[in-house]
C-alpha cells in the first residue's frame, strides 16, 4: 500500500510519482463519465498511461463499445478512472472535469496490446484463463479511442473503511 | 421490471412492454457469481462520476439486484442522491459483457435479504477469522431498469453437464417412501452423487439443546484422515454451514480464493486486533473452492414458522462448482427432504410392537453372549457422556449416553435386544424434547460404530428395534 499512499497530486497539479508507478504494474483500469442529464456512463480501458510530469493522464478505450461513455467525455469532460491491481484489490481513482477525447497516437495506440499482455500475467496468476483475458480486452485498433484527463483529484480505493480518502491530503506512512 | 419486493407485495405496471428477446436478469445471472467485479458507475449532484469495483452483487429476482452497504463511500454517497447507476458485468466463461442500468430503491437493514447477504458475507469472514469485522450495515437493493449487451468478442458457452431441473425433479421422486430417517439420508446422499455429479457433501442435524450441529450422512470424506465425515460438529454461526444454520439461508461461496483474497485486503485495512485473526475450524476439505450450505427447514402445518430440520451442505475442491441454478436445484431437494422428514412414520408409534427379526451379522461377530478375543475397554466420561474405546474417542453426548446404556445391559443382564421406546424412556439418557433426536442419535451412534469396524456394532432390527452386536469381551469403566 505504501507507493499508493504515497501518492497524491504534486503541489503544482498532476499525479505523484507512486500513482505513475502505480500505473505501470498489471492493474485493470476502468472508466466513467456523465453526460448533461447526470446519468452516469461506465466502461472498460485497454490501458492507461501518465505523462513522466504527472500533469496528464491518458486512458485508451474501446470507442465502439463504450459509445455513450465517450460522447458523454467529449459532451461534459467529466471522467473518472479507477485503477485497480486485481491480485490485491489496491485501487486508486482519478477524477477531472476537463477531458478531452482524442484519435490516439501511434505511441497510444500501442498501449493496450502491452496492457493486455500484462492483465493476462496477472489474472492467469489468479486462476484466470489467457483465452478468457485476451477476449475481454479484445477490440478493433480501429476503434480505439484516446481519453486525455488533467487530474483534479485522487483518491484511495483500496476496499474497507479508506476507500475514498483523498490521496493529496493523506499522510504518507 | 415489475415488482418491488417486499413494498406492496403486488406487482406495478411496466414502463414498456419488454420485447420478447429482451436481455434479463436470469439470463445473465452467472455474471453476478463474484468470480470476476463488476464496476459501477455513480454520479455526484455536481454531475462529477464515480467508478468502483465491486466483488458482490447479490441477485435478488428477476428484477432487481443488491450491494451490501459496509463502509460509506462515494457510491453510496451518490446513490443517496442520485438513484442511477449504471453496472458493467462479464460473464465467467465467455467474457461477454453487459451493463445493467440501475435505479437504487432503499437500504434494507433487516428481513430475508439482509440476513441472507449478511450470512455470505459472515460465511467468507468466518474462514479468515474476520467475522467481527464484516458486518453489513445494509444491503442497497435497486431495480434493473434495462440491460443492455456491450459490443465486443466472446468465447463459445461450455456445455453444461446435466440438467439441473432433471436432476432435482429425479431427486425429490426418488426421496419419496423411504421407511425411515436412515433410508431418507442415505437417499439424499446418492441422488446427490449419481443426479448431481456431487463428490463431497454431509447432511447435519441439530441438537436442539446446544444449537450444534452433527454429521449423521457423509459421502466422499474417505480420504480426509480424520474419519468418514460422521460425527463432525459445527457450533452455530461458524462456517457456511454454521451461519446457514443460524440464518436459516442458503450460503454459497463460488470462488473461494477470490473470496478470502477480498477478505485480506480488508483486514489489512480494518483490524489491529490478531484476536480477530483468529482461523475458526472447520469439518471438511482442507482447501474448499466452492461451499454450498442449504437449510433443511420443516414446517408445521398451518403454521408460519419454520423449524432447522438439519443442513445440507455440499462442497468441492473446484472453483465455481455450485452455481445459482445448483442452489436453486438443491434448495427445491432440501425442500423435499425437510417435508419428507416431517412425514415419516413416527419412530415410537410402532415400534416395539413388530417382532425382532434375526440379524443379518457378520461372520466375525457372534451373538451368543459369547463374545472371544481381547476385551475392549469402553470409557464413559459422566461430565460429557463422552466414550471412548480402548482410549480412542468414540462420541459424547445423548448418543454416548445411549452406548453406555446399551452396553451396561448388555454385561450386566446380557442383553442384545434393545427399543427405541426403552430408550426415550431411561432416566439416565437426558433426550431434549424433540422429536427426530433420539433416532438422529442412534443413526450417528451405528455410522460412528461403523466407522470403527471394530468390536461394536448396532444393527436395526424392526421399526423401533434395534440388536447391538458384541464380537469381543468388554471392560466398562465410569469416569467422574
Amino acid at each position: 500500500m505504501t507507493d499508493v499512499a504515497a501518492a497524491g497530486l504534486q503541489p503544482g497539479g498532476g499525479l505523484g510519482d507512486a500513482t505513475i508507478a502505480f500505473l505501470a504494474r498489471r492493474v485493470s483500469v476502468s472508466v466513467a463519465s456523465s453526460d448533461r442529464a447526470n446519468r452516469p456512463c461506465v466502461g472498460r480501458a485497454l490501458g492507461a498511461r501518465a505523462s513522466a510530469d504527472g500533469a496528464r493522464l491518458t486512458v485508451l478505450v474501446d470507442g465502439r463499445a463504450n459509445a455513450a461513455l465517450v460522447a458523454a467525455v467529449a459532451e461534459t469532460g467529466r471522467l473518472a478512472v479507477v485503477i485497480s491491481e486485481p491480485s490485491t484489490h489496491r485501487s486508486i481513482q482519478v477524477k477531472g472535469d476537463t477531458a478531452v477525447v482524442a484519435t490516439p497516437t501511434a505511441d497510444e495506440a500501442a498501449l493496450p496490446a502491452h496492457h493486455t499482455d500484462l492483465f493476462v500475467a496477472e489474472l492467469v496468476g489468479i486462476g484466470f484463463t489467457e483465452p478468457f483475458v485476451r477476449t475481454v480486452c479484445a477490440h478493433d485498433p480501429a476503434d480505439l479511442v484516446a481519453l486525455h484527463l488533467r487530474p483534479g483529484a485522487v483518491f484511495d480505493q483500496t476496499p474497507g473503511p479508506n476507500a475514498g480518502a483523498p490521496l493529496s491530503t493523506r499522510v504518507p506512512p | 421490471m415489475s415488482t418491488d419486493p417486499g413494498a406492496s407485495g403486488r406487482a406495478t405496471p411496466t414502463d414498456l412492454p419488454p420485447p420478447c428477446d429482451r436481455l434479463t436478469l436470469d439470463a445473465i445471472r452467472a455474471c453476478l457469481e463474484g468470480v470476476i467485479p463488476a464496476t459501477i458507475a455513480t454520479v455526484a449532484p455536481d454531475g462529477t462520476p464515480n467508478v468502483s469495483l465491486l466483488s458482490q452483487v447479490h441477485y435478488v429476482d428477476p428484477d432487481h439486484i443488491a450491494l451490501s452497504y459496509q463502509f460509506f463511500n462515494k457510491t453510496r454517497a451518490n446513490i443517496l442522491d442520485n438513484p442511477d447507476a449504471l453496472l458493467q458485468v462479464i460473464d465467467p466463461p465467455t467474457g461477454a459483457q453487459y451493463r445493467l442500468r440501475l435505479s437504487y430503491l432503499r437500504t434494507e437493514t433487516a428481513g430475508p435479504l439482509f440476513e441472507s447477504m449478511k450470512a455470505k458475507l459472515s460465511g467468507i469472514a468466518s474462514h479468515v477469522g474476520m467475522a467481527e469485522v464484516f458486518r453489513l450495515r445494509g444491503a442497497d437493493l435497486f431495480r434493473v431498469v434495462a440491460i443492455e449487451s456491450v459490443p465486443g468478442r466472446s468465447l463459445p458457452a461450455p456445455v453444461r453437464p446435466r440438467s439441473l431441473l432433471s436432476a432435482a425433479r429425479r431427486a425429490c421422486e426418488g426421496l419419496r417412501g423411504c421407511a425411515d430417517l436412515a433410508e431418507l439420508l442415505d437417499r439424499a446422499m446418492a441422488a446427490l452423487r449419481d443426479l448431481f455429479g456431487v463428490e463431497h457433501a454431509l447432511i447435519l442435524l441439530p441438537d436442539a439443546a446446544t444449537g450444534r450441529l452433527f454429521t449423521v450422512a457423509a459421502l466422499g470424506y474417505e480420504g480426509s484422515g480424520r474419519g468418514s465425515g460422521i460425527g463432525w460438529e459445527v457450533a452455530p454461526g461458524d462456517g457456511v454451514i454454521g451461519v446457514a444454520a443460524r440464518e436459516r439461508v442458503p450460503i454459497r461461496i463460488t470462488h473461494m480464493t477470490t473470496d478470502v483474497a477480498y477478505s485480506l485486503a480488508m483486514r489489512d485495512a480494518t483490524a489491529d486486533d490478531p484476536g480477530l485473526a483468529r482461523e475458526i475450524p472447520f469439518p471438511g476439505l482442507e482447501r474448499p473452492h466452492s461451499q454450498l450450505a442449504v437449510p433443511i427447514l420443516s414446517h408445521e402445518p398451518g403454521l408460519p414458522d419454520e423449524q432447522l430440520a438439519g443442513i445440507l451442505f455440499v462442497e468441492s475442491p473446484r472453483e465455481m462448482r455450485f452455481t445459482y441454478d445448483d442452489e436453486d436445484a438443491l434448495v427445491t431437494v432440501a425442500a423435499q427432504i425437510g417435508a419428507l422428514m416431517r412425514g415419516l412414520p413416527a419412530p415410537h408409534a410402532a415400534e416395539a410392537e413388530e417382532p425382532a427379526r434375526p440379524a443379518a451379522a457378520p461372520a466375525d461377530i457372534r451373538l451368543t453372549g459369547c463374545p472371544h478375543g481381547a476385551p475392549v475397554t469402553v470409557r464413559h466420561y459422566a461430565t460429557d457422556d463422552s466414550v471412548f474405546l480402548d482410549h480412542d474417542y468414540l462420541i459424547k453426548g445423548v448418543a454416548g449416553a445411549i452406548l453406555w446404556k446399551l452396553v451396561r445391559d448388555h454385561t450386566s443382564l446380557g442383553r442384545v435386544d434393545f427399543t427405541n421406546r426403552e430408550l426415550r424412556l431411561a432416566p439416565d439418557i437426558p433426550l431434549p424434547d424433540f422429536a427426530e433426536n433420539l433416532e438422529a442419535r442412534l443413526i450417528l451412534l451405528q455410522r460412528r460404530l461403523a466407522d470403527r469396524c471394530g468390536a461394536l456394532r448396532i444393527e436395526k432390527t424392526g421399526r423401533g428395534r434395534f440388536r447391538l452386536l458384541v464380537a469381543t469381551p468388554l471392560r466398562l469403566e465410569e469416569m467422574h
